[in-house]
């Protein structure tokens, strides 16, 4: 087992200082053959600035102060730069984030990884070339010497994150550096890229150290947990320890949510929100086919409810929420809302009421005027000034009243989002589309607007519809929640019955894919079920039966021809899949469609 | 390619950020800015400082600026007031007038047309363009196609005309230059009112109630006139060189205001022979304000881009 064996990386006392303010304070730590060993900590604690030293690399104007990198027995810090530049790539590889940014736009992807094979390794040109096809190959890419022969702007991002993967491990390198290589994935790619990579790993016997601050990836991947501070690693443990009494101040509060429910919601809720049927579709220029965005979505949320909607990208999630809010005009279907339809109201009616609806965007900077002050920003949700109400809609999102005067720029992303959600708060809305807050913060800030959201809900009783990719986040705040794919909600359900039972194999395949901050509950100790294979269909471009039919391991003959309906389950949950229906005694006759159905929904 | 390509993809990953850290001084930009600076002082206080009546003659007629190897002594001269003769720095025009003073007295036509022009049509180029920005797309492609009309017309063509209709006057070629130069501020505000427009903070004023116009307004507009502004300050420099132009062929400032395209105008005929100073020293002022504008402007545009 890793630990027993001569490490492969060795790192002793290593500093890196910039101008005198040190980045990197006397770190120590072994990384065994085989071993993945996880490095989180909040932005800014010196986890990348550590990695890049482990390659003897270091910004400027940065310097090592002192400390020794030895790897396999030698010094890495002790070398000639010459010596030092070709050990990196064949000894050491490297993945970034941003797997599309690290692509050169001019060359193709295979030629790409052939040239780092041919830098490092004694190959001719076509020995390369199939080389290079073989890793992309092993990677799990389905047709490789096509892919090998794209540009990168030609191949998912998913892809191209293998693509790094394949320039990073190809010449064979005994240790992997890898700084949140999956941020900005979808959760299904991040979990097949992460699987490859200890994969890869434990095949080869190679050290790998994951830079990460998503505590569901130390969860599942790593075999043990360093935690940065300030510089200096304050805990070094193995997951389990880690995860059941973290010792450090940052992974305290980050797990302090981890396993606490949403508030309780009232008895037998009001309906606040019934959608029905809610289509949108967009017209691409040029070609004049059509995008199906959103597709007949049906669903309801109660007073004081909130509602995860959750899907990958492209998923059109966001397209619902933008059509309640009237940001786009729906084509088909309508919106109650408080037993008015949104989508049949007279601009005067719609002026009224749009104030009841209000929307907490993404990206928190884009969602400020930058040449408007934090108290001008609140201000336009009230409707005559009010700066007492202003200091205290601050103070109730947990801001010092003192930023009124700020500038959107001088704020950290967390107290912007504050600021869009102090807004929001200020229009008294009985519904708020949350949009993706927490996508764009740091796991930190993540934490706090969800424990922020979770409050205004106890404390003004308002529901929300919580769009997100992140399951973490949805699990923490979210009553029931809908899982839509390719515009149509597959599944939609209790928050309990969809976390722990899902029905649809979209569902199961994405909750399977979703890593839990709970060594417990780890991916790779889990039975690997049947996974969906293949990629995406194009939204432009839809199969005529069930969307998923292509990929789905419980498709049936039927499934490929016939559009799937919605069944409602007896315990109200509702799913779009036929064979779960046929299983749970739904209806009788398997492998042919229904004889009636109702509108788009059929009763059980 | 001796090294994995990732790993210089980080290194010049951080190289950016080291730059985007370090504020660059910036000479040419403030050389630029001193150029625009001492251009509107003239403008304001030109006629005002000029060591000789620009509208009455000496009796020494074409009289070459003074050789150069006399400026130093002449200049001790000046500075300690010791008595000496009037001097005529850049000499004198065939009507005896003071080179020197003209060439000062200049930008209180050439620099007020061209600022006049240029905010007629930033005001109006970029409401237009504002509105072609939002408005429904057959309004937004008509306004477009007409600007690229108003764009097609050729600048000195449309000068003479307007002075055959209305005559000679500093009013024409203001409307002339705010002709030719509203379709670029139309162009510019509209292509910067579309990325503005799918803002988050659009939609959440919309979300709020707000109307339209309103959003346009109060939000849309401030946010997308940077570039117009700093276009604007490009445009100011060609638009002098324009003003000269168009009273060089005669389609511009009426003499005998001193200006600088009716200067070199005047002076062009003794080039031949050897009377070079009535045209050149207008000339050059001509480039160094020009220059100055475009330089100020460059400088605008890298900060505004940082």
């Amino acid at each position: 087992m890793p630990g027993d064996l001569a490490p492969i990386l060795s790192v002793r006392g290593l500093s890196v200082g910039f101008r005198g303010i040190p980045a990197v304070c006397d770190v120590s730590f072994d990384i065994a053959p085989g071993e993945i060993v996880g490095l989180t900590g909040d932005s800014g604690s010196g986890k990348s600035t550590l990695g890049l030293a482990l390659l003897g690399l270091v910004r400027q104007p940065g310097r090592i102060l002192g400390g020794s990198v030895t790897i396999e027995g030698v010094d890495l810090l002790q070398l000639p730069e010459a010596e030092r530049r070709a050990r990196r790539g064949r000894q050491i590889g490297l993945i970034v984030q941003n797997p599309r940014g690290s692509l050169s736009p001019l060359h193709t992807v295979g030629r790409q990884i052939r040239s780092v094979l041919r830098a490092h390794l004694t190959l001719s040109s076509a020995q390369a070339t199939g080389r290079a096809v073989g890793l992309l190959r092993q990677l799990g890419l389905n047709d490789p010497e096509r892919r090998a022969h794209s540009y990168p702007h030609e191949i998912s991002g998913g892809m191209a994150q293998r693509v790094l993967i394949a320039m990073a491990t190809g010449a064979g390198p005994r240790l992997l550096v890898a700084d949140e290589p999956t941020s900005g994935l979808d959760v299904t790619i991040q979990a097949q890229f992460l699987d490859e990579l200890s994969r890869t790993s434990r095949a080869a016997g190679s050290a790998v150290l994951l830079m990460t601050q998503d505590l569901g990836i130390i969860a599942n991947y790593c075999d043990r947990v360093l935690v940065m501070q300030e510089g200096r690693i304050v805990a070094s443990d193995l997951p389990a320890a880690f995860f059941a009494a973290p010792r450090d101040s940052y992974s305290r509060s980050l797990l302090s949510l981890a396993h606490a429910p949403p508030p309780p919601l009232p008895t037998a809720p009001a309906e606040l929100l019934a959608v029905r049927g809610l289509s949108k579709n967009f017209r691409l220029r040029g070609s004049g086919k059509t995008l199906q965005a959103v597709d007949r979505v049906d669903l309801a949320i109660g007073r004081g409810e909130t509602l995860g909607l959750v899907g990958e990208s492209g998923s059109g999630k966001t397209t619902v929420g933008r059509c309640l809010l009237r940001l786009l005009d729906a084509d088909a279907g309508e919106v109650v809302f408080e037993g008015k339809d949104l989508l049949r109201a007279t601009p005067h009616d719609l002026r009224s009421t749009r104030r009841r609806i209000q929307i907490v965007f993404q990206d928190p900077l884009d969602a400020l005027d930058p040449r408007w002050s934090v108290s001008r920003i609140v201000s336009e949700a009230l409707l005559r000034p009010d700066p007492g109400r202003i200091a205290e809609l601050l103070t109730l999102v947990g801001l010092d009243p003192a930023v009124a005067k700020l500038r959107p720029r001088g704020l950290s992303a967390g107290a912007q989002q504050r600021v869009g959600i102090a807004r929001a708060i200020a229009a008294d809305p009985a519904l708020i589309v949350l949009d993706e807050p927490t996508s764009a913060l740091t796991p930190m800030a993540r934490v706090g607007i969800v424990a922020l959201l979770r409050e205004l809900q106890a404390r003004l009783g308002m529901s929300y519809l919580f769009i997100s990719h992140d399951l973490n986040t949805v699990e923490q705040l979210s009553h029931r929640v809908a899982v839509m794919y390719l515009g149509q909600i597959v599944e939609l359900g209790a928050r309990e019955q969809v976390f722990q039972a899902p029905r649809h194999p979209y569902a199961k395949a994405l909750l399977a894919a979703h890593l839990a901050p709970d060594p417990g509950r780890r991916r790779v100790d889990r039975v690997p079920g049947a996974g969906l294979v293949g990629e995406i269909p194009s939204p432009i471009d839809l199969p005529p039966g069930c969307y998923l039919a292509g990929r789905c391991p419980e498709a049936v003959a039927s499934c490929r021809t016939t559009p799937q309906p919605l069944y409602e389950f007896a315990d109200g949950g509702r799913v779009r899949c036929t064979p779960a229906a046929v299983r749970a005694g739904l209806i009788p006759i398997p492998d042919r469609p229904p004889g009636r159905v109702l509108q788009n929904t059929v009763a059980a | 390619m001796s090294d994995s390509a990732q790993i210089e993809t980080a290194m010049l990953d951080l190289d950016r950020q080291d730059h985007a850290a370090r504020p660059v001084p910036d000479l040419l930009f403030r050389l630029g800015g001193l150029i625009v600076l001492a251009s509107l002082v003239l403008m304001v206080a030109g006629p005002w400082l000029t060591p000789f009546d620009i509208g009455r003659p000496s009796d020494d007629i074409m009289l070459p600026p003074p050789d150069l190897l006399a400026v130093p002594h002449l200049l001790l001269q000046v500075v300690t007031r010791a008595p000496h003769d009037p001097i005529h720095w850049f000499g004198t025009d065939s009507a005896g007038l003071d080179v020197f003073s003209r060439v000062l007295a200049a930008p209180r036509a050439d620099v007020t047309i061209a600022v006049g022009a240029n905010l007629f049509s930033l005001v109006v180029g970029s409401l237009i363009g504002l509105f072609a920005g939002t408005a429904r797309p057959w309004l937004a492609n008509l306004t477009m196609r007409l600007s690229d009309l108003v764009q097609a017309f050729p600048v000195f063509i449309t000068g003479m005309i307007l002075v055959t209709l209305a005559g000679r006057s500093n009013s024409t070629i203001v409307v002339t230059l705010a002709l030719l130069y509203t379709p670029i501020y139309v162009r510019l505000t509209r292509s910067e009112v579309l990325t503005q427009r799918n803002r988050g903070f659009i939609d959440a004023a919309r979300a709020l109630g707000k109307n339209e116009a309103a959003i346009a307004l109060r939000h849309v507009l401030p946010n997308a006139l940077a570039p117009a502004m700093i276009q604007a300050s490009v445009t100011i420099g060609f638009a002098i060189l324009m003003t000269a132009g168009l009273s060089f062929v005669g389609a511009g400032v009426r003499p005998p205001t001193p200006e600088w395209g009716l200067m070199i105008a005047a002076g062009a005929d003794g080039i031949v022979q050897a009377e070079w100073w009535p045209s050149v020293f207008p000339g050059i002022a001509i480039s160094i304000t020009v220059f100055g504008y475009a330089a100020f402007g460059n400088g605008l545009e890298r900060r505004h881009a940082r």
